[in-house]
């Protein structure tokens, strides 16, 4: 029992060890050869922890989790982070990769100056779609009008899904009608609303995971989905030997984009290691390990020559600079706001 | 056979089937040689290849394994006083302040217990969960314990007792061996229990203390590989064993008496 205990104690006493930086991420969203040539690098030891979504890293820190020093929220989360003082100013001296970012990916609205956060990696929500069936069917895929349009929504009736998240459909939804995903007009939600339950009668489901497997299987032809998912989904469908391949479209409307952000807690051990982490992260080799991995986007100019030619060539994940503009970051609502999407959202799901 | 017990043994296999064969698939799986892992694509078993190289998933197992063994034995040392104590006094507090902790909704307990550590200022990590694990793991051996010594003949422990022995060499020499099987049926309920919670855990743990069932649940942002359903296999079977040894200690203590 004694010896238990000391076995316990051993063993959590590397936490408390000098040269450790402490990761708090997204699970498999970081390349372990880029955390290893990491470690040999800064002679010292990443700890991994892991959340499953923005809100478990919010609730974590809001009982008063401390000892971490890198954390990577999306994008839309940084400012409230930084408002309620969970972390602190990079010091850009130290982060002179900086400059390899791309300047269409600074400066939002979440962190003006990126005075708290880098970007890191990101995903468009955008349309997959089967590439056999669509040429089958005689179908172009690069508007939402495949998601929206019953004329030719009833040629794929029952082959479609879309998210199962209130924000992202209104958003595709308000991006077809042409406004902005932040539109916040009744009005023009109350078109959205009309425009979505046209939709729906032709919709198999609403799915928020389940659309990779069913994309790769060829059960589903069409989704409303995340770039890196439809990647999976691909990748999916070329292990099984289908005959089809799994295609991204990026909607010429425009769309949702989630950048996540490397930041660093207020309360960080060592923030030093973190500013060494976050840099070394900068590095073009380093920043493409992760989207040779997930087929995420990267906003790293010297990302570029080393991702894999065939996942560089998916203009829908790395946009020229043209179709970047009109990606856009979803923005918090305030309460009254979410309630009616809520009213929205409940009156779309009982029909 | 009537048509009633007909009845009965075709009600049995459907309920058998919903609950097993969903763990024969995840079993099944694991063999599968696809990444995705949406249909049969062939027999591998690079899955458990992988795992046996994943540090993230052998940390987390670790952990896991850690946590347990030391939660389940501290729980079973304090579930045991507290059972014996429950039998012993006919306390009226007592059962209701062991017995609160299997009751109230681990949520509640998840997040009660952060708030308390933090209030505390004692940093989250290992220390913190291992210490929840026991709160909520003493319950369930006291009440294993409990009714082994229901089951006890107390003409032994008096006889020992008129034969001179102290109190606790009686306890020691006459009780405790007559409930060990109880013991170490509680030890093995709590082992499970710690191995595999995740909402008391998820809240209680800090830097550097991912368990299993959280390494497995945040994997569902990029992908839930095959490894996923390996190392389910691989807890199943440690579980099931875990069980079969408890239920062959003490047959008694595993079922509704």
């Amino acid at each position: 029992m004694r010896r238990l205990l000391s076995l316990l104690l051993i063993a959590s006493l590397p936490a408390l060890a000098a040269d450790e930086l402490h990761l708090y991420n997204w699970n498999d969203y970081v390349a372990p050869e880029a955390v290893k040539s990491f470690e040999a690098q800064c002679k010292c030891k990443v700890v991994q922890d892991f959340y499953g979504d923005n809100e478990e890293l919010v609730a974590k820190l809001a009982a008063g989790a401390k000892g971490y020093d890198v954390m990577v929220p999306t994008s839309n989360y940084v400012a409230g982070m930084a408002k309620a003082g969970w972390l602190q100013p990079l010091d850009k001296k130290k982060l002179p990769n900086f400059k390899n970012l791309m300047p269409t990916y600074l400066n939002t609205d979440f962190d003006p100056g990126n005075k708290y956060s880098v970007p890191y990696a990101m995903s468009i929500t955008l349309i997959g779609y089967n590439d056999l069936k669509m040429r089958e069917l005689g179908i172009t895929v690069d508007s939402w009008a495949v998601i929206f349009d019953p004329k030719i929504l009833q040629k794929i009736k029952g082959k479609v899904t879309v998210l199962d998240s209130q924000a992202e459909v209104m958003a595709a939804a308000l991006k077809y009608l042409g406004y902005s995903v932040n539109d916040r007009d009744p009005a023009h939600w109350k078109q959205a609303k009309e425009t979505i339950l046209k939709a729906k009668p032709y919709w198999a489901a609403f799915m928020a995971q389940g659309y990779i497997k069913e994309l790769s299987t060829g059960n589903i032809w069409v989704v409303h989905g995340y770039s890196n998912d439809i990647f999976q989904a691909d990748t999916g469908a070329q292990e099984a030997k289908q005959k089809f391949r799994i295609r991204h479209a990026l909607p010429k409307e425009g769309a949702v984009l989630a950048l996540d952000a490397m930041v660093i807690a207020k309360t960080a051990p060592r923030p030093d290691l973190a500013h060494q982490f976050i840099n070394f992260m900068l590095e073009g080799k380093n920043s493409a390990a992760l989207t040779n991995i997930t087929g995420s986007g990267n906003p790293n100019a010297e990302a570029m020559q080393f991702i894999k030619p065939e996942i560089k060539s998916i203009k829908a994940v790395f946009p020229d600079a043209e179709s970047a503009k009109r990606l856009e970051q979803l923005k918090d609502m305030n309460k009254k706001e979410r309630q009616l999407l809520n009213k929205i959202w409940t009156e779309i799901k009982a029909k | 056979m009537n048509r009633r017990s007909r009845a009965l043994w075709v009600a049995a296999i459907f309920a058998y089937v919903f609950l097993y064969a969903p763990l024969v698939i995840v079993v099944a799986y694991s063999f599968n040689d696809s990444r995705l892992n949406a249909e049969w694509v062939g027999f591998t078993l690079s899955w458990y290849g992988k795992l046996f190289h994943n540090e993230k998933m052998l940390k987390a197992a670790w952990n896991s394994l850690l946590i347990g063994v030391t939660a389940s034995a501290v729980s079973t040392v304090f579930g045991t006083m507290a059972g014996y104590a429950m039998y012993r006094f006919k306390m009226r507090l007592l059962p209701l302040l062991i017995l609160a902790p299997i009751a109230i909704p681990e949520i509640l307990m998840g997040v009660s217990l952060l708030i308390f550590f933090v209030l505390l200022n004692i940093s989250l990590g290992m220390i913190s969960i291992v210490l929840s694990h026991i709160a909520f793991c003493i319950g369930f051996v006291a009440i294993v314990v409990r009714s082994r010594l229901a089951g006890m003949d107390e003409s032994l422990t008096e006889a020992a007792r008129d034969l001179g022995a102290t109190p606790w060499k009686a306890f020691q020499l006459v009780t405790l061996p007559l409930i060990m099987p109880g013991v170490i049926a509680g030890a093995l309920m709590a082992f499970t229990l710690s191995i595999d919670d995740f909402v008391i855990t998820f809240f209680t743990a800090g830097v550097g203390s991912t368990t299993l069932p959280l390494q497995i649940y945040t994997m569902v942002k990029i992908a839930v590989t095959p490894e996923v359903n390996a190392i389910s296999t691989l807890l199943m079977m440690l579980t099931l064993a875990l069980i079969l040894i408890a239920s062959k200690l003490s047959p008694g203590s595993l079922r509704a008496e």
